[in-house]
């Protein structure tokens, strides 16, 4: 006797598969198979008798789904090739170069003046604090520097977005901005050169002012899509 | 268009997987959305149907762990008894066998639900489902196997009852 014939050959024919001649002679001679594929047969056609769903009335909300993530992705496509490039890496490069600058202050070493032990007549003369070193200063223009270059472009970019905003909007943000720009620049009148607290708050007002300007260049965006 | 030719067979399939006719007209709905926002993920345009079902069977895997998590009832599975008994094909076509047809899925477990209707009321191939479910060919054979074994106990007792 050929070859019994395997459960997914037999659901194939129950499928509609045309047998080859030696299925066809298997079938005729092995009991077995032939019932097994006679019940294939019988589960098929009960299945696939059952009415066909109705689905008409489906398409208009999957349509209008399909509309809705469509304009979504055109949306953020448009957004994706607008040149934000530059303004966000303004704000980044300015972030991590206060972010340095802060750490290099923090993890100074203070074993410089704590080593040897200074005599009280020295100490006296020692008593006003060091100066911060070069390394610290450096940081410390540079995270500024950083922050005048990401305000500008961030200047730049509300300014061009600005036009469209709706005027009360416009108005709002104008407002903000200037109070952080004011805020900014009368720590900046109190700035020592040398004293790296009043350096550190001239940072904290770059850093306000810039974050007041990203937000309004993003609700700006928002707004023109 | 995709959707008339493909949207009868899936919401068959979720109809069946579901047994509910709101969730699955809305698991349909869903299907195509998604099919739809994943279409370069279809990389043999000739398996667009085990596709289809590969992604209504995740649509409704999340409504099922919804129900569960909800607490609402759901299906089970039933214990497998080897049946030898011949099959008059005619004795199944009457309108009752629908019925014993209807509990007979219903006593299935989800998975093997899937797998089955996929076969057999679908027509897919054995790689497809795999590919669908994301099993192996051994586990399709096996699932696909103990399906039918389970369906044939509940209408063998069918036939037995009729005859």
């Amino acid at each position: 006797m050929s070859r019994h014939l395997e459960a997914e050959e037999l659901e194939s024919l129950a499928l509609g598969a045309q047998p080859g001649e030696p299925a066809l002679m298997h079938l005729a001679e092995c009991e077995g198979c032939a019932r097994e594929l006679a019940w294939a047969r019988a589960e098929r056609n009960l299945l696939a008798r059952r009415p066909a769903p109705a689905v008409d009335h489906l398409w208009t909300e999957v349509a209008r789904r399909i509309a809705t993530s469509s304009e979504q992705g055109r949306s953020l496509e448009r957004r994706r090739r607008a040149p934000h490039w530059a303004w966000r890496t303004a704000v980044a490069g300015a972030g991590v170069a206060a972010t340095a600058a802060v750490l290099l202050i923090m993890l100074r070493p203070a074993t410089e003046h704590a080593v040897t032990p200074i005599p009280i007549a020295q100490q006296q003369r020692h008593e006003a604090p060091p100066g911060p070193d070069a390394k610290t200063l450096a940081a410390l223009d540079r995270a500024e520097s950083d922050y005048r270059d990401a305000a500008k472009v961030l200047e730049e970019e509300y300014a061009r977005l600005r036009p469209a905003l709706d005027v009360k909007l416009a108005g709002r943000w104008d407002e903000t901005l200037t109070r952080a720009r004011t805020q900014l620049g009368e720590v900046q009148k109190s700035l020592v050169a040398q004293d790296v607290n009043a350096r550190m708050r001239v940072l904290d007002g770059y850093a306000a002012y810039v974050r007041s300007l990203r937000n309004a260049v993003l609700q700006s965006q928002e707004a023109n899509p | 268009m995709i959707f008339d030719r493909q949207a009868p067979g899936v919401r068959r399939f979720l109809g069946d997987l579901l047994r509910d006719d709101a969730a699955a007209d809305e698991g349909t709905q869903e299907t195509f959305v998604r099919a739809h926002q994943r279409m370069s993920s279809l990389l043999e345009p000739g398996k667009l149907q085990g596709w289809l079902f590969g992604i209504a069977r995740m649509v409704f895997m999340e409504h099922l762990r919804r129900k569960r998590r909800d607490g609402l009832p759901q299906g089970d599975d039933e214990p497998v008894q080897v049946d030898a008994a011949p099959t008059p094909e005619a004795a199944l076509l009457g309108r009752e066998a629908d019925q014993v047809l209807d509990q007979a899925l219903a006593g299935l477990s989800e998975q093997r639900r899937a797998a089955l209707l996929m076969r057999l009321d679908h027509g897919l191939g054995y790689d497809e489902i795999a590919s669908a479910l994301g099993w192996n060919l051994q586990k399709v054979k096996n699932e696909i196997h103990r399906a039918r074994l389970q369906l044939r106990v509940q209408l063998s007792g069918y036939l037995e009852g009729s005859t």
